[in-house]
């Protein structure tokens, strides 16, 4: 699989991350070397094998739906510079 | 300058030849002298809490929790309320949790002593501490040298005697290989076994947190009080958990361990098979029987998890976007540049690699080639071992193809960075309990060997491992840092 820079521009646009013009290059050539070892797999035989998401047989818990927290909101705030009565202040989303 | 193992700690906090305190100050001022060579720690000014220094000699009452007083040194991977937790990522400079990861407040509980964070690959991504935003830490055997990676830190400071202990995390051999690189102990329990609240998500399927220390008794000591059912972790596992410690001596007579043909191909180094020949040697001794196996996918390991890891992180990464904590940019009217430019600024290269990767095999049209594929070829490494545990224990290999490279060798090639993990991401992707310990040096470099035991077999690893340091004193050995001071501490 070629990995073109086009495809690059589109990654970045879905997983939301700018590249420095003059590095893209260099990501270009190693995405093709990752690639290159990650096309290994094609030759594995995986006919009538189930895809495996979790390494043991287990299911998904639940738990009681009742509530446990409470509002910590001022504490987990902490880590945000730009807060306001409560609210995380963004760049203007609506016109 | 003496490594103190946390046995030998418990032994001279009980019977009062040092107190809590001392105990405490001594390593904070080792950190302090050596760790500028290293650059093992992140942080390290850390408060001890006061409750835990029981060091009041006129206090009769005995020391009451398994880990009173011992100090440890954690990953900067997990949170610690109130004490920042980096990820060695610029991204998470300065993160503060609100809250302590399980296996942190597990320790705490036990009375254990938090030293410092750890450096590390920047989110984990890494096997040479290369990638921190806060610089590469060191290997205490050679500073030119990496001490493997992502745990890289922890592993310098233990091997270094700047800490007796310490935690680490392992996705894909973040434990194990800097635990061989650096002639110390290095665990990764079985998936599930224990938790993952509060220990910042690299690949979820994956991850572990484990230990890294002197010797599989120390080891033990630490995995009992740390492991365990957390409601908090969904994929926590309610399996009891036996008090390792006091099982270390139990019989490994007839014990059967299984070497996999694929490990031992020749393309091993002669000095490195030579050692591991020695060892399996010591390994008869005891009474182990071994056994050739077959493994016929595991070559598939690396591509297998360079989809798989790299997936999961690029998923588990999104929610670094600068809004509710972590890198943001100053300045920056529209949304979506505000989100790519704090993500630009605020990750590395590696990272950025790993998420430009994982993006690309889950997208529209290459999800079916890339990622459903390695996750059934996932199941067929998974089941290759599984068909290989119905006729032995154990499984034995190396750890690492070579011992410790030289800082700046692999850096800018990742597929020849990746290809240092070919040993121990199996383990990872079959969620198996996996273990490194040192077994000798070519050219003065340790070396380590590796065990792999059924799900929740970690008591196997563990006794293996402490009656071989019985017969053994690999793991005994002090690195050059340490051989060349003169302190009388």
């Amino acid at each position: 699989m070629t990995i073109t820079k086009s495809d690059i521009e589109h990654i970045c646009g879905l997983s939301k991350l700018n590249l420095d013009d003059d590095e893209v290059p260099i990501y270009l050539q190693q995405m093709t070397d990752i690639l290159e070892m990650i096309e290994q797999l094609q030759s594995a035989d995986t006919n009538e094998i189930i895809p495996m998401a979790h390494p043991l047989d287990m299911h998904q818990r639940l738990r009681e739906d009742i509530v446990t927290e409470t509002n910590h909101r001022d504490i987990y705030q902490k880590n945000s510079s730009h807060v306001e009565e409560g609210f995380y202040k963004v760049p203007k989303v609506i016109e | 300058m003496e490594r103190f193992t946390v046995k030998a700690i418990q032994n001279m906090l009980s019977e009062k030849q040092i107190s809590a305190t001392e105990l405490f100050d001594l390593y904070r001022s080792r950190i302090a002298d050596y760790d500028q060579s290293l650059n093992a720690f992140i942080t390290s000014d850390i408060q001890p809490n006061a409750a835990y220094m029981t060091d009041d000699q006129d206090q009769e009452s005995p020391i009451d929790f398994a880990l009173t007083g011992i100090p440890y040194a954690a990953k900067d991977i997990f949170c610690t309320q109130g004490i920042k937790t980096t990820c060695g990522s610029k991204m998470l400079e300065n993160f503060i949790p609100p809250y302590d990861a399980t296996v942190v407040r597990r320790l705490k509980t036990q009375g254990a002593v938090l030293l410092g964070k750890t450096n590390m690959d920047e989110f984990a991504m890494g096997s040479s501490s290369e990638t921190s935003y806060f610089g590469s830490v060191h290997n205490p055997w050679d500073i030119e040298r990496t001490p493997g990676g992502s745990s890289g830190g922890s592993a310098a400071a233990v091997a270094a005697g700047l800490t007796p202990i310490a935690l680490g995390t392992d996705t894909g051999g973040s434990i194990r290989q800097p635990a061989a690189f650096t002639g110390i102990t290095g665990l990764k329990p079985t998936y599930g076994r224990c938790s993952r609240y509060g220990m910042v998500a690299f690949a979820s399927s994956l991850d572990q947190a484990g230990i890294l220390a002197l010797s599989a008794e120390d080891t033990a000591i630490f995995l009992e009080s740390m492991a365990g059912f957390d409601p908090l972790d969904s994929t926590s596992v309610e399996e009891s958990v036996p008090q390792y410690s006091q099982y270390l001596e139990e019989n490994i007579k007839g014990k059967i361990i299984g070497l996999p043909k694929e490990f031992f191909d020749g393309s091993l180094g002669s000095a490195y098979e030579a050692l591991i020949a020695e060892s399996i040697d010591s390994y008869k001794k005891l009474g182990i029987v071994f056994k050739e196996i077959s493994l016929p996918n595991i070559g598939y390991s690396v591509p297998t998890y360079y989809v798989v890891a790299p997936a999961e992180c690029s998923s588990n990464l999104a929610r670094y976007d600068g809004v509710r904590f972590g890198y943001r940019s100053q300045n920056i009217e529209d949304l979506d540049e505000f989100y790519r430019t704090n993500r630009q600024i605020g990750f590395g290269q590696e990272v950025k690699r790993r998420i430009i990767t994982g993006t690309y095999v889950l997208s529209t049209g290459y999800y079916d080639a890339y990622y459903l594929k390695a996750q059934k070829v996932r199941q067929l490494i998974n089941q290759d071992f599984a068909r290989a545990f119905e006729s032995v224990d154990i499984i034995l290999g190396p750890t690492t193809q070579t011992a410790a490279f030289k800082l700046g060798e692999k850096i800018d090639d990742p597929v020849s960075m990746y290809m240092n993990d070919m040993y121990t991401i199996s383990a990872n992707l079959a969620g198996l309990p996996a273990i490194s310990h040192p077994i000798g040096f070519v050219e003065n470099l340790p070396y380590g060997l590796q065990l792999i035991a059924p799900h929740f077999k970690e008591l196997d690893l563990l006794s293996l491992t402490h009656q071989y340091q019985k017969v053994t004193d690999w793991h005994q050995a002090v690195p050059r840092l340490l051989q060349s001071s003169e302190g009388n501490d």
